[in-house]
């Protein structure tokens, strides 16, 4: 299980690493974590030509919020790792949800080394940082020699293993806005073993009014679908609820018109399964957090 | 039968005590020496290629493109192999020819069409790529069922059906006890398939001499002291003209007795161009295609009682899935007839079995070689019968243990159980379980929505194979072979340094420690002072290795032997120069002296000096030199009668073990966690309780593995295999494991040196039992019945919709 | 064939200036070029750990990583951790004290995820050692022993010798199974 040759490119700044990627397009791949990447390249299911290796490339590596308390963003540059993303205070006030999903990525020493945009751009279905970014209605930073654009993660995601990104185009960073107001969210997931890769997982994050009721809610699953599914008419369905029945009740309905991509670890049917059963959960959490003040900013 | 004298007051001083295991410090040092390590100067690397198909005729390969890459030394297709080597050994009496490279027709997704050696493994990976296979698609057998439609496409044209082998035997008066029972309790049940996967691969290290058509092979595999004429019929070489060289083995669990696949076509490579060849399986070769997989049943099983609860008589109807060969044969069912019925006095027994071909991989042995599904099965029959009878299931199973008194023990089948005293093993579980504490905790959280179950299985463990076992289904077997031999060579140097020289590999287990404790415990040593090397096939040291339970069993009984040979020629030099009779002298802590009367005395090295040094020249010395080889052939064994209503005693020493694992169910999800585990576990003198203690718990956690996770799957149109690397073949975790609590009661067997029985598959064979009764007992307000492993999520949500549903 | 690139890159403490085609993993680099075969491959997907050292104090899986990649980094593997005259490393004491290893192929990288767990958490608990090397995977153990060896190399390291009391407050007899 070794990879094929291919042609190394380590650059220090952005624009070389874009030029090679804009020469070679499809023939080369991004390198930053490399924890799903150099996997498929031993195993020879991917085998680029070209490698390009983002990983000394200056000014990817920034975490932080910018903007004021109005309208305040949350931005992880290409290199920032799973396991910085997962400890970061600033991750875990701003988008708690973005923490308890990264700390069910495998093991520490993946995330270690693995980056929260490499996961993205991956784009497993079965993922949980794709579908944590969703349902944070995150976006995606892309840049190409030619031009930059920003990216709504629901546009992002286009299907297995696929996104709407162009061969001459790389992931630079991603953004979350920071929602203002009483909210909370929540992560579960069914894995067959700790630490790999869930069968169904769901992601929710929910605002409430001053009854407690909920205002909004943004779903999202992973596992459940060809790309990392966002479920509107749930969102709308929970609007007003107060009480778990109402959730599991919306939830019923989580699975309707997703396509689940059947595996050992779980049918399609059984994914539809899980998608209600862990939509509901998360919600419950979700509210609960949402309503106490106390467990608002508890990520786990 | 022989039994072993034991006085009453026998006191020990290293048999039985937690030594420090020999082995550690290499292993943790990086300088073990496994296969993967051997480096030979000039050394070329192979890799293979292997075929996508389940089932598919080859139509042509074109290697032209891998030879020309640059580095690559040598490619072998099916064809070119069979001019160098001779198909792999196989114990079956039915005309199945198995080749390490296919020819024409591949079987199993998998199976190696073409092979590669280059100046390293990527070039050679890089040839692989560049060979061209063209392929007609064959219908691929998957269900095993189906397979043994005789309008089924076969397997192998050489048969007329894919039901290789099939025989009912009954041992007793089956039909009888089923005409006089009150209630027979019925239950089908599905094990599947699951893989040993040691987290080394199997490997070897080929180097054919051309000139003096002689090899030299290191390999991972254990069977090079016991069937090295059968490596050298497969490699075309004679006999005297192997050598087979052990290396330290990274996990076995019973995959690597054989490994011919790999020491043929490492054989193959090296004798196509005359140079060392190494060639490791990656984790993709060794999932698809070695000698991983253990047994795929489907059981139609019934257990008749009377009124009382009293057991009389079993009928077993097994379908086992083979996949595409028959290597071993039936022996997993020869395995599993040692010990059908049990800890219980059931009378009789009917075991009907099918042995199936299909496109897969072939079975090999997996740590409980056939006895685990069997335990499973039996274990599932007898908690069914406390339901349906309204028994407890601890009474049921008291009422019907065998008694303390009755052994030795002959159940139906032959086998001999030697000693035991279930009842005390299942007394003490109960006790240090806690159960009231646990049943109070249940009903807690009952009340809150929650399941949590508490498992129950007393099962055996036979231990200490006879190769019977493996031909005795078998009227006409093409080997009877009798000897499961173990040997030890201890030598004594001029200056009384003791080595051991044993046969058997190091495979994970302890052999150096146990050869240390035992060697320390006969001349009075410290086992630290004891050097212990490992024999290659040149040495003599035959030894059937690791394997059955059976190593430390047979292990110090060969080196006990071997240590009191040398000790009684030492005693014998030793009072020559002391000029005293023989019979006066004894060894105590090292030294030799008067017996009871300490004062004239020669320590090891002088007694050492003297027996190489100074013969005296008379006729009736001691000849010089202090090195004796002892063999221990089996302690206890009995041949199968010509009819085999009576299979005799294969595998008489029997360990026994009650577990009492408690889980929780997410009854929406199907995730079953265990809580907590509780073990009484027997398997005689405990010879190192650290070492028993790990094996004990290692194997628990395999067994956590098959109940919940472990499964071989593969597409059920195309059979392709869907679980081929480990994030789909999935291994317990460190996560998935509770604290688990373990005590010991100890019944010495009357046949063993020390009394020691076997313990390496305890954990495994009862663990998927148990859990699956936990399982149940968790889900019983849902009437939930487990019977299929692994119990995954998806099963669990759909046993409890099936039970739902059900009137 | 792609250009050899240029890796400096000190193992064990020792500096070492190589050429290397740029696919070669950090694993075989180990093993092949600097014939060190303390680190193990078991899966070369990244699932079982065996492979793992540390990169720049950080455990790593060292068949996920090109050594093209760590021209300039420093890296530690099993060989890096008992004295040269046989003395074991307080983690090795403990694995072989705790019985915390069987065949030994997983070993080298349960030693060196412990390795970097002990030098950020001195006295680790059994959840932090389930976090550290809750990836790695073992098929001997059953892993009880693997973390009781993970947080006896804690207290050794320490220098607080056991008197019977481990960090989780249990005795030694329960730690061991044994219970009278």
């Amino acid at each position: 299980m070794k990879p094929a040759p291919f042609e190394y490119a380590a650059p220090r700044e952005l624009d070389e690493a874009l030029d090679v990627l804009g020469e070679h397009g499809d023939d080369a791949r991004v390198l930053a974590g490399g924890q799903s990447l150099v996997r498929m390249m031993n195993a020879r299911q991917v085998s680029p030509a070209v490698v390009v290796d983002i990983n000394r490339v200056r000014g990817l590596d920034s975490l932080g919020v910018t903007g004021d308390n109005g309208s305040s963003t949350l931005r992880l540059g290409a290199t920032v790792r799973q396991r910085t993303s997962e400890l970061s205070g600033e991750v875990a006030a701003h988008a708690p949800l973005l923490a308890e999903a990264g700390a069910h990525v495998a093991h520490a020493p993946v995330r270690a080394r693995g980056t929260v945009v490499g996961s993205v751009a991956f784009a497993d279905p079965s993922a949980e940082l794709p579908t944590a970014l969703l349902a944070l209605d995150g976006l995606v930073k892309v840049r190409s020699r030619a031009a930059e654009r920003t990216v709504a993660a629901d546009d992002f995601f286009t299907g297995p293993f696929a996104t709407s990104l162009a061969p001459d185009e790389m992931v630079v960073g991603v953004e979350v806005p920071v929602t203002a107001g009483r909210t909370g969210s929540a992560f579960v997931e069914l894995t067959r073993r700790h630490g790999d890769l869930p069968v169904c997982g769901a992601a929710v994050v929910v605002g409430v009014d001053d009854d407690g009721r909920v205002a909004h809610a943004r779903v999202a699953l992973c596992g459940a679908d060809q790309r990392p599914a966002r479920l509107p008419a749930v969102e709308t369905a929970v609007v007003g609820a107060d009480d778990p029945a109402a959730f599991t009740e919306a939830a019923a309905r989580a699975a309707d018109g997703l396509d689940p991509i059947p595996s050992c670890h779980g049918s399609a049917d059984f994914r539809r399964h899980l998608a209600r059963v862990l939509t509901a959960r998360a919600l419950r959490t979700a509210l609960a957090r949402a309503t106490s003040p106390k467990e608002t900013t508890d990520a786990r | 039968m022989s039994t072993v004298e034991r006085p009453a007051a026998e006191t020990r001083r290293w048999v039985g005590q937690s030594v420090a295991r020999k082995e550690d410090p290499k292993l943790l040092t990086g300088r073990a020496g496994f296969i993967g390590d051997v480096v030979l100067p000039g050394m070329l690397h192979g890799a293979v290629l292997r075929s996508p198909h389940a089932h598919a005729r080859i139509v042509s390969i074109d290697t032209s493109e891998a030879e020309a890459l640059p580095g690559v030394v040598v490619v072998l297709t099916g064809a070119t192999a069979a001019e160098l080597v001779d198909p792999m050994p196989a114990f079956c009496a039915e005309p199945v020819e198995q080749r390490a490279i296919a020819v024409d027709r591949v079987r199993f997704p998998g199976e190696a069409v073409a092979a590669v050696a280059a100046t390293d493994r990527y070039i050679a990976e890089d040839a692989c790529a560049r060979i061209r296979v063209e392929y007609e698609v064959l219908p691929a057998l998957v269900d095993p069922v189906a397979a043994m439609d005789p309008s089924a496409t076969r397997v192998h044209e050489t048969l007329d059906s894919n039901v290789v082998f099939h025989r009912t035997l009954d041992w007793g008066d089956v039909d009888a006890d089923l005409a006089r029972a009150h209630t027979i309790v019925r239950s089908s049940a599905r094990w599947h398939r699951m893989g040993a996967h040691p987290i080394e691969t199997a490997g070897a290290v080929a180097s054919w001499d051309p000139f003096s058509q002689s090899m030299t092979m290191w390999s991972n595999s254990n069977f090079i002291n016991f069937l090295p004429w059968a490596f050298a019929g497969i490699l075309r070489v004679s006999t005297n003209r192997l050598r087979m060289i052990p290396c330290t083995v990274g996990g076995s669990f019973g995959s690597k007795h054989l490994i011919t696949k790999v020491v043929s076509i490492t054989g193959a490579l090296s004798k196509a161009c005359g140079r060392p060849v190494q060639y490791l399986e990656d984790r993709a070769d060794n999932v698809a295609a070695n000698d991983n997989v253990g047994c795929d049943r489907i059981y139609d099983a019934e257990l008749a009682l009377a009124e009382d609860g009293e057991m009389l008589g079993l009928v077993l109807r097994i379908i086992d899935d083979y996949g595409a060969y028959f290597q071993f044969a039936h022996g997993q069912h020869g395995n599993a007839v040692a010990q059908p019925v049990g800890p219980y006095r059931i009378g009789s027994l009917r075991y009907d079995v099918s042995c199936v071909l299909t496109n897969k991989v072939q079975q090999g042995f997996f740590r409980g070689a056939g006895a685990d599904p069997g335990n499973f099965i039996l274990e599932r029959l007898v908690d069914k019968a406390a339901l349906e009878m309204g028994i407890d299931r601890v009474e049921l199973r008291r009422r019907n243990f065998i008694r303390p008194d009755q052994f030795p023990y002959k159940i139906p089948t032959g086998n001999i159980y030697d000693s035991g005293d279930y009842e005390a093993v299942l007394d003490r579980a109960l006790e240090i379980a806690g159960l009231d504490r646990w049943r109070a905790e249940q009903e807690r959280l009952r009340a809150e929505g929650r399941y949590l179950g508490i498992g129950l299985a007393s099962c055996q463990e036979r231990s200490g194979y006879n190769a019977s076992e493996w031909w005795s289904f078998y009227d006409e077997p093409p080997l009877p072979a009798t000897s499961t031999p173990e040997s030890c060579k201890i030598d004594v140097d001029a200056m009384g340094g003791v080595r051991a020289t044993i046969g058997c590999p190091l495979w994970g287990n302890s052999p150096e420690t146990v050869v240390g404790q035992v060697v320390a415990e006969e001349f009075g040593i410290d086992p630290s002072a004891v050097s212990v090397v490992y024999a290659d096939s040149t040495i003599g040291a035959i030894s059937a290795g690791p394997g059955g339970s059976r190593v430390t069993i047979m292990l110090s009984g060969a080196t006990r032997g071997a240590a009191r040979t040398v000790k009684d020629k030492m005693i014998r030099v030793a009072a020559s120069a002391m000029e005293m009779d023989p019979e006066d002298v004894e060894c105590v802590d090292g030294v030799f002296r008067a017996k009871g009367a300490p004062g004239t005395s020669m320590t090891m090295a002088e007694v050492g000096m003297k027996a190489h040094l100074f013969h005296d020249g008379t006729d009736e010395a001691e000849s010089s030199g202090l090195v004796a080889v002892y063999t221990y052939d089996h302690p206890y064994f009995t041949p199968p009668s010509a009819d085999r209503s009576d299979l005799g005693a294969f595998y008489p020493m029997v360990s026994h073990a009650c577990h009492i694992p408690i889980v929780e169910v997410d009854p929406e999800t199907g995730e079953v966690t265990l809580r907590a585990y509780y073990v009484v576990n027997d398997c005689g003198t405990v010879m190192n309780p650290a070492l028993v203690e790990g094996q004990v718990v290692g194997g628990i956690v395999q067994g956590i593995g098959a109940a919940l996770m472990e499964e071989y799957s593969y597409g059920a149109t195309d059979g392709a295999l869907e679980t081929p690397t480990f994030r789909e073949y999935l291994l317990p975790s460190m996560h998935e494991v509770p604290e688990i609590v373990l005590e010991h009661l100890e019944t010495p067997s009357p046949f063993t040196t020390y009394g020691v029985k076997g313990v390496g598959e305890g954990g495994r064979l009862v663990a998927p039992t148990a859990i699956a009764s936990a399982v149940d007992d968790a889900l019983r307000p849902l009437g939930v019945w487990v019977d299929e492993l692994p119990m995954t999520p998806e099963r669990v949500v759909g046993m409890i919709a099936d039970a739902q549903r059900r009137p | 064939m792609p250009d050899e690139v240029r890796v400096r890159i000190t193992v064990n403490g020792t500096r070492h200036d190589l050429r290397t085609e740029p696919r070669t993993l950090l694993a075989d680099l180990l093993r092949n070029d600097l014939a060190l075969p303390g680190t193990h491959l078991g899966c070369e997907q990244g699932v079982c750990g065996a492979c793992t050292v540390l990169v720049d104090d950080v455990a790593t899986r060292s068949c996920l990583v090109f050594a093209a990649q760590l021209d300039g980094a420093s890296v530690r593997t099993v060989e890096s951790l008992a004295g040269a005259d046989g003395t074991l490393h307080p983690i090795q004491r403990a694995f072989t004290e705790e019985h915390g290893l069987q065949c030994g192929f997983c070993t080298p990288g349960m030693l060196m995820g412990a390795c970097e767990l002990l030098e950020r958490v001195p006295e680790p608990r059994r959840e932090d050692v389930e976090e550290a090397l809750g990836g790695n995977l073992c098929r001997c153990t059953g892993y009880q022993n693997i973390v009781r060896s993970v947080c006896a190399a804690g207290r050794l390291m320490a220098g607080q010798a056991s008197d019977g009391q481990t960090s989780d407050g249990q005795t030694s007899d329960e730690q061991s199974g044994v219970r009278a």
